[in-house]
């Protein structure tokens, strides 16, 4: 009782507030006075009141900011402010199935914030991460908000295996969340990172981690943004009625009609719009030292600047962390989404491009024309989308859920077990109507097609972890059981017979064609161990081992083994650089290993098939056609990676990351074409090697760091080169497409007739023709196809963000490039293709370009136009392949926070204004909208474009 | 020290009871299996098995790879069509005799063939020749799709049997002796050894197949009826007759009469007389926008045309020159599958070319069972068997009987019938048998073979896209002419280098 009270006696309260670093109050920070169990909670306005003795040393700790200790000495008052962690090296990131500091990490990873994820206003990852981290490249082939991005980490690998990086999100595979409930992003670029997720790590691994609750009082957020789109159409012009007029007339065997220009409908206007953005996010966070909560709920709608096309998303996420007892931790996840999408159910995309201004959009009373009626109706296609649009919809409705329940036991003060288990559902149900009064329903007098899919995963990951010191010795070992099972059904029936206006199949008359449905499956079974070892902070080793098992390969080589190893050095430790002025941080890192690829192919590919369905039935009866080879040997495509990398601070002010990595793709999963006498396709094989070279940094400098102003710089950059390494049986190459896999060339390079220009003497196009003694032909079939030097393929890209502060004031600005790239820009068959169709309307042509007209002009780049063509001079050839390089201002955000004093009275703790604008600027050489496309297939075609948007937006707390 | 050991005991037997659990959970392995396909290894172990993939052959045929551009590749060629604007598809390049080495329905018909071809030698050489009647059956009907494909494949791609057969290069055969490899390498045989393999196969189809099936299979008639057209092709002209009799005097077909000749392609297929071959199409098996029928017909389910776009893209028609020639006689039944598009007595151009085509729509692809773009194309019908006949003996100067026949579908079709009077050294029989066999078969895919194999010029003189080539309405293609014939993909020769392209 004694020793109680003498405790007592020195025991004295010391209060104090903890603010960040911009000197908001942050509440939920533990507050531990360590060697002891006391510890507390700032309160919402982040103050803490804590007893302390003299001698103690208090610990200031939460997740997102770097922990900060102080003696207390004789204070009585202490107020901290804490720092972001993504400045600091100590900050913790989750790396594969284990959280480290990011000094400790052997690999190559960078970790993206919510906060610079969510600058542009999208729900989409692809679009949120475009330019933010080295080796990452997220492009999309569409503007439009329903359809998805392309994400590569590292360039393609793989000819035809999957090719998007694998999502993991807390802790487990696959899973869902909204954007908006990120609390960071970890890209896992190298083998001994990804290498953990073994059989679809080969692409790269992103981890998305979601916002967790911390302890004290609840706090409540709400961000709120609006916004307004257009569509940005870059350096490309359609012909108004007057310059097609002026255009046909050149070649038009009889010179149409003056009276056309009377008529100038402009189209594209007709198709797009000013377009609105809605995101709402309202988040409550907070809980006891025992358990904590996050619950967010949002709203997110974005009209395509395209007519008839929008998406709306609502998310909800709840996440429960509870210490079940002492030694039993509990994480409940729950996730649930429900988007509907609408999509223009007719090409108005097309037609905005292709449909002629001598047509009218509407009738004299206002309603739009119907060309059906109307015999004059110049347009090919004799569509008028907005006639349809009055009545027909295409519609998709999906409700994805994940639910997580995770337990970790301390079994040992050393050995934890964990069982990491998620169920997801998502079932998804599209829906078009055609109605009878369109041009679309007509012949069917009304149609309504339904189609519903339904799929479900389970994952259960059982782990088990030790881990030991030894003097200056840290042990630690892994080993993981995973087992996961997919299940999905889909079924569709299209109804014909409707009356107008009705779109239940309870309405129709009869079905158009055979209901389908069909049921599919795989299971992926795993098993890893992974040791750590490390030494004084000084070195760093960590070796693994994966043996994954998955169902849709070959009976003879289902599962297969890899193995990852990775170490690193902290210089900047060792005594010879510890008290270095100059060189604050310096690490090594090594680190090789292989993982595996199973995407992008079917789930029964190995075996030997005959169709059964519909197609395959004849007469009324089941009949079957054989549709697959059989390959029983069909195995896992492996790939290996070696990772040189470097860390380095200088000043303690510029953070540089540099990596190099050499990863080559093995056993390639391609379809390789057969003749077609071998009576099939294609065949399913493991064909060859690839390889993908290249070097990526990234630069974050705190240029100035005064009282009220501060410039922050991050730049990053990649760079990677593609070569076929080696192929099979002795090939050269595979396949004959536009882009073939051919050994020695880049998989991206593009094979086709080299366009040689326009005959001066008599305006007929001209191609290479490399046997020929001129070496050039005006016959296309007779053009050589040859190898051209130029990839789709990017030699470089990367971002450039600068953040300025100037007291309440911030300012950030984004710039996203990609260089070097060589787009098809596919659509010039249809509007700039000298005469063919004569029903199109056509691009006003590119500055620079000239129209053949006289004998003997040699500046024409476009051959003499003609009726019906010039001599398939549109046909594919490097005429129409453009530089796809571009630099883009993605994003520029002013922001202002409120000054607290004001906020008080409102009893809100923060409160941030700002306006956001994205796509401002985009500096490029290609003709058409938009340069940026599907990185992975370099075509455009009839592009949706990117819009220019501007945002609105508040962020408060309270 | 002995408590220690107690504890630390006690750790092991967690350990190993944690990971006992953790890793047992797991280790089941398990095998999917598609919902909707079958293992090939059991599928053609019976005799039901052969059966049920010998109906995914017949099915296959009716996919739009094979029947579009079966249709559009022996059709677009010919004088009796019209394209009457200009399209994106490659049909625009068959039709202008523009083609190219990558032509996209080439490609995909040649395929297509192939792929059947290769899926019936499956079929074809699991069963041996002196096998049970219900198994030469299956063999037999293999035998005659096969026939079919590879007569299809050399019209398309080897020049006219009339010229110099035994030299100019045919396409590849497939026998169902040629291993994987050898099939992956395989060269083009001659014209003539690829009629011969045809003849062969068609002559055991005929021996092997005795049970009686309807007019959506392959039967011993269905081989003779070929056989017939085969032989005619190959000028042999005693053979084609024979055969051709066969057929007729088999009484097993009728040709149609009056309004149900009319509604000759407007019925369930099974139920006419008249069709020996047709792929069949279910109601439900109807391709709509992507249907032959679309891009020669819009209207209703009745054949009242409408403007274009109403139900198809209706931009194909029926020729000036065919119309015209079919209009000398104003009542013949055979108009009635042509829909020309009429507002208010005024026949519709289509103003897109200069001169404009008249919207002449050809119904002979739709309007089964009143679905409006729903055909099961015909490929043998009675008709052409008397045509055949009629043809073989005008070449054999056998005049009466050749007007005998031909004098036999003018009746049907209402007109006056010829007599020798009629024949003139300007007017002679050949000219008046093939005249009648285009009035009859036009837009069935026969047009531009009777002439080249006759060696006669497809002729050309009324508005079209071709009319825009040289600016004149005049387009001649000479038998000899070397896009008679299209080329070999490139694809394929890409594939397999031994694929000689031709000239």
């Amino acid at each position: 009782m004694a020793c109680a009270f003498l405790l007592k006696a020195q025991n004295r309260a010391i209060t104090g507030t903890v603010t960040d670093s911009k000197k908001l109050p942050l509440p939920g920070i533990t507050v531990t006075v360590l060697g002891t169990k006391t510890a507390t909670q700032t309160d919402a306005n982040g103050k803490y009141t804590i007893n302390a003795e003299n001698e103690s040393t208090l610990e200031f700790k939460a997740l997102g900011f770097s922990s900060q200790t102080i003696k207390v000495g004789t204070n009585t008052t202490l107020n901290i402010s804490l720092t972001d962690e993504t400045t600091n090296l100590d900050a913790v990131t989750v790396v594969g199935y284990t959280t480290k500091k990011k000094s400790e990490i052997s690999s190559a990873v960078t970790t993206v914030s919510g906060a610079q994820l969510n600058d542009v206003t999208s729900v989409n990852l692809g679009n949120l991460l475009q330019g933010k981290a080295p080796g990452v490249v997220a492009s999309s082939a569409s503007g439009d908000p329903t359809a998805g991005s392309t994400v590569v980490v590292r360039g393609v690998g793989t000819i035809n295996a999957g090719i998007g990086p694998l999502v993991v999100v807390d802790g487990n595979i696959g899973g869902t969340y909204n954007p908006a409930d990120v609390d960071n992003i970890t890209i896992l670029r190298d083998a001994a990172a990804t290498g953990l997720y073994g059989s679809r790590a080969a692409n790269g691994v992103i981890i998305v981690t979601t916002k967790k609750g911390k302890a004290g009082e609840t706090r409540f957020s709400l961000n709120s943004a609006v916004g307004f789109a257009k569509a940005t159409t870059g350096n490309f012009q359609l012909m108004d009625a007057q310059q097609l007029y002026d255009y046909q007339k050149t070649f038009f065997t009889t010179p149409p009609a003056p009276s056309l220009v009377n008529t100038n409908t402009n189209w594209w206007d007709e198709a797009f719009r000013t377009a609105m953005v809605n995101n709402h996010t309202l988040t409550a966070s907070g809980g006891s030292e025992k358990s904590q909560f996050y619950i967010s709920g949002n709203y997110f709608k974005e009209e395509g600047t395209l007519i008839n096309n929008d998406k709306t998303q609502y998310s909800l996420r709840a996440n429960l962390t509870s210490q079940l007892t002492k030694k039993l931790k509990l994480n409940a996840l729950l996730s649930g989404i429900v988007i509907n999408d609408n999509i223009n159910p007719e090409s108005a995309v097309y037609q905005a491009y292709l449909n002629m201004p001598y047509d009218p959009a509407y009738n004299a009373d206002g309603s739009p024309t119907d060309p059906r009626n109307i015999p004059s109706w110049k347009g090919r296609d004799r569509s008028n989308f907005l006639q349809s649009l009055q009545y027909n919809y295409s519609r998709a409705r999906s409700f994805t859920s994940t639910g997580d329940i995770n337990l970790d036991y301390d079994l040992l003060k050393n050995l934890t077990i964990s069982s990491y288990n998620r169920a997801t559902i998502a079932s998804g149900r599209s829906n078009n109507y055609y109605d009878r009064r369109s041009q679309s329903g007509a012949t069917n007098l009304g149609t309504a097609s339904l189609s519903n899919t339904f799929a479900t995963t389970l994952l259960s990951s059982n782990r088990i972890k030790y881990s030991v010191n030894i003097g200056q010795h840290n042990f630690s070992i892994l080993g993981v059981a995973e087992i996961e099972s997919y299940k999905y059904d889909v079924n569709g029936i299209t109804a014909k017979g409707l009356p107008a206006g009705m779109d239940a199949i309870n309405t129709a008359t009869d079905i158009t064609n055979k209901p389908t449905g069909s049921y599919d499956g795989y299971k992926n079974i795993k098993y890893l161990a992974q040791a750590d070892y490390s030494y004084q902070s000084k070195y760093y080793l960590v070796a693994s081992v994966v043996n994954e098992y998955a169902s849709r390969f070959g009976k003879n080589n289902p599962a297969a083994t890899f193995y990852q190893f990775g170490t690193s050095w902290i210089l900047s430790n060792e005594s010879f650089l510890k008290d270095n002025k100059t060189i604050s941080f310096l690490k090594l890192r090594a680190s090789a290993g292989t993982t595996g690829n199973q995407g992008g192919i079917d789930y029964y590919q190995s075996f030997g098939l005959y169709n059964l369905n519909a197609a395959a039935s004849y007469n009324g009866q089941t009949g079957a056609f054989p549709t697959q080879i059989a390959n029983p040997d069909l195995t896992w495509e492996k790939s290996r990676t070696y990772n040189l990398g470097l860390d380095f601070s200088l000043f303690k002010r510029i953070d540089v990351t540099i990596d190099a990595y050499d990863k080559r793709n093995s056993d390639l999963l391609f379809a390789v074409p057969l003749p077609s006498t071998v009576g099939y396709a294609n065949i399913r094989r493991n064909i060859g090697a690839i390889r993908n070279r290249g070097i990526e940094f990234t630069i974050n400098s705190k240029n100035i760091q005064l009282k009220d102003f501060n410039w922050e710089t991050n730049f990053n950059m990649s760079f990677n080169r593609n070569k076929v390494m080696e192929l099979n049986q002795g090939l050269l190459v595979v396949n004959t497409s536009t882009q073939p896999i051919a050994l020695g060339h880049d998989m991206d390079e593009w094979y086709m007739q080299k366009w040689a220009g326009v005959n001066p003497a008599d305006g007929k196009p001209l191609w290479e023709k490399l046997d020929d003694p001129t070496g050039v032909t005006s016959t296309y079939n007779q053009a050589t196809r040859q190898y051209t030097g130029k990839s789709s393929a990017p030699k470089f890209s990367g971002g450039l963000t600068n953040t300025l502060n100037y007291k309440n004031f911030t300012l950030s600005a984004f710039l996203n490039f990609v260089y070097g790239n060589w787009v098809y820009n596919d659509s010039r068959f249809y509007f700039d293709n000298d005469g063919v169709y004569e029903s199109y309307n056509q691009q006003v042509l590119p500055k620079g370009s000239v129209r053949w007209t006289t004998p003997g002009q040699t500046d024409a780049t476009h051959p003499q136009a003609k009726f019906g063509g010039n001599l398939q001079s549109h046909q594919t050839s490097t005429r129409f392949l453009e530089n796809g390089s571009y630099l883009r201002l993605r994003n520029v955000t002013v922001g202002y926070n409120l000054p607290a004093n004001w906020l008080k009275k409102a009893s809100i703790n923060a409160a941030r204004l700002y306006v956001s604008g994205d796509n401002l600027f985009t500096a490029t050489k290609f003709s058409g909208v938009d340069p940026e496309v599907d990185l992975t297939g370099g075509i455009s075609s009839f592009r949706y474009p990117t819009s220019r948007r501007f945002v609105f937006g508040v962020n408060l707390t309270f | 020290m002995k408590f220690e050991m107690k504890i630390y005991h006690n750790h092991i037997i967690k350990i190993a009871i944690a990971t006992a659990v953790i890793f047992s959970a797991s280790s089941c392995r398990k095998n999917f299996f598609p919902s909707d396909r079958v293992e090939d290894s059991g599928l053609l172990n019976t005799i039901e098995g052969m059966r049920t993939a010998t109906l995914g052959n017949y099915a296959t045929l009716k996919g739009l790879n094979y029947e579009n551009n079966y249709h559009w590749l022996a059709e677009l060629p010919s004088d009796e069509v019209a394209q009457g604007q200009n399209s994106s598809s490659d049909v625009t390049n068959l039709y202008k005799y523009t083609h190219l080495v990558n032509s996209a329905n080439a490609t995909a018909y040649f395929q297509q063939a192939y792929y059947i071809a290769a899926a019936a030698n499956k079929i074809i050489r699991l069963i041996p020749d002196n096998a049970s009647a219900d198994q030469l059956q299956v063999k037999g009907e293999n035998l005659f799709l096969r026939a079919m494909l590879h007569f299809n494949l050399v019209r398309m791609f080897g020049r006219p049997y009339a010229q110099t057969p035994t030299t100019n290069p045919g396409v590849p055969i497939l026998s169902e002796n040629l291993t994987e490899s050898e099939a992956a390498t395989v060269k083009r045989s001659t014209v003539a050894q690829v009629y011969d393999f045809v003849l062969a196969d068609l002559l055991k189809a005929a021996q092997f197949m005795t049970v009686e099936k309807s007019n959506s299979f392959a039967t011993k008639m269905a081989a003779y009826a070929l056989l017939s057209r085969v032989y005619l092709y190959m000028d042999n002209n005693a053979k084609a007759i024979e055969y051709a009799d066969l057929v007729i005097n088999s009484n097993k077909y009728q040709l149609l009469q009056n309004t149900q000749y009319q509604n000759y392609f407007r019925v369930d297929p099974e139920t006419n007389r008249e069709s020996i071959f047709a792929i069949k199409h279910t109601k439900t098996e109807n391709y709509d926008y992507s249907a032959v029928g679309s891009l020669y017909y819009s209207g209703d389910a009745n054949g009242n045309a409408l403007g274009q776009g109403e139900s198809g893209w209706g931009e194909i028609y029926a020729s000036a020159k065919y119309y015209n020639f079919l209009n000398k006689f104003p009542q013949d039944k055979r108009k009635s599958f042509i829909s020309p598009y009429v507002v208010g007595g005024t026949q519709q151009l289509n103003g897109k070319l200069t001169p404009p085509a008249p919207i002449y729509y050809v119904n002979k692809n739709n309007l089964q069972e009143g679905v409006i773009n729903l055909t099961s194309p015909v490929y043998l019908r009675l008709a052409e068997q008397y045509l055949n006949r009629a043809e073989a003996n005008a070449k054999l100067n056998k005049a009466q009987l050749a007007l005998d026949d031909v004098n036999v579908i003018r009746t049907r079709a209402g007109i006056p019938v010829y007599t020798l009077i009629d024949v003139t050294p300007t007017h002679t029989i050949l000219d008046i048998v093939l005249e009648e066999r285009w009035l009859e078969l036009a837009f069935e895919g026969h047009r531009a073979y009777d002439l080249f194999r006759n060696n006669r010029p497809v002729v050309r003189d009324y508005p079209g896209t071709h009319s825009t080539i040289n600016g004149s309405v005049n387009q001649t293609i000479n038998p000899t002419d070397a896009r008679v014939i299209y080329f070999i993909p490139q694809t394929e020769r890409d594939k397999n280098p031994n694929l000689s392209q031709n000239p």
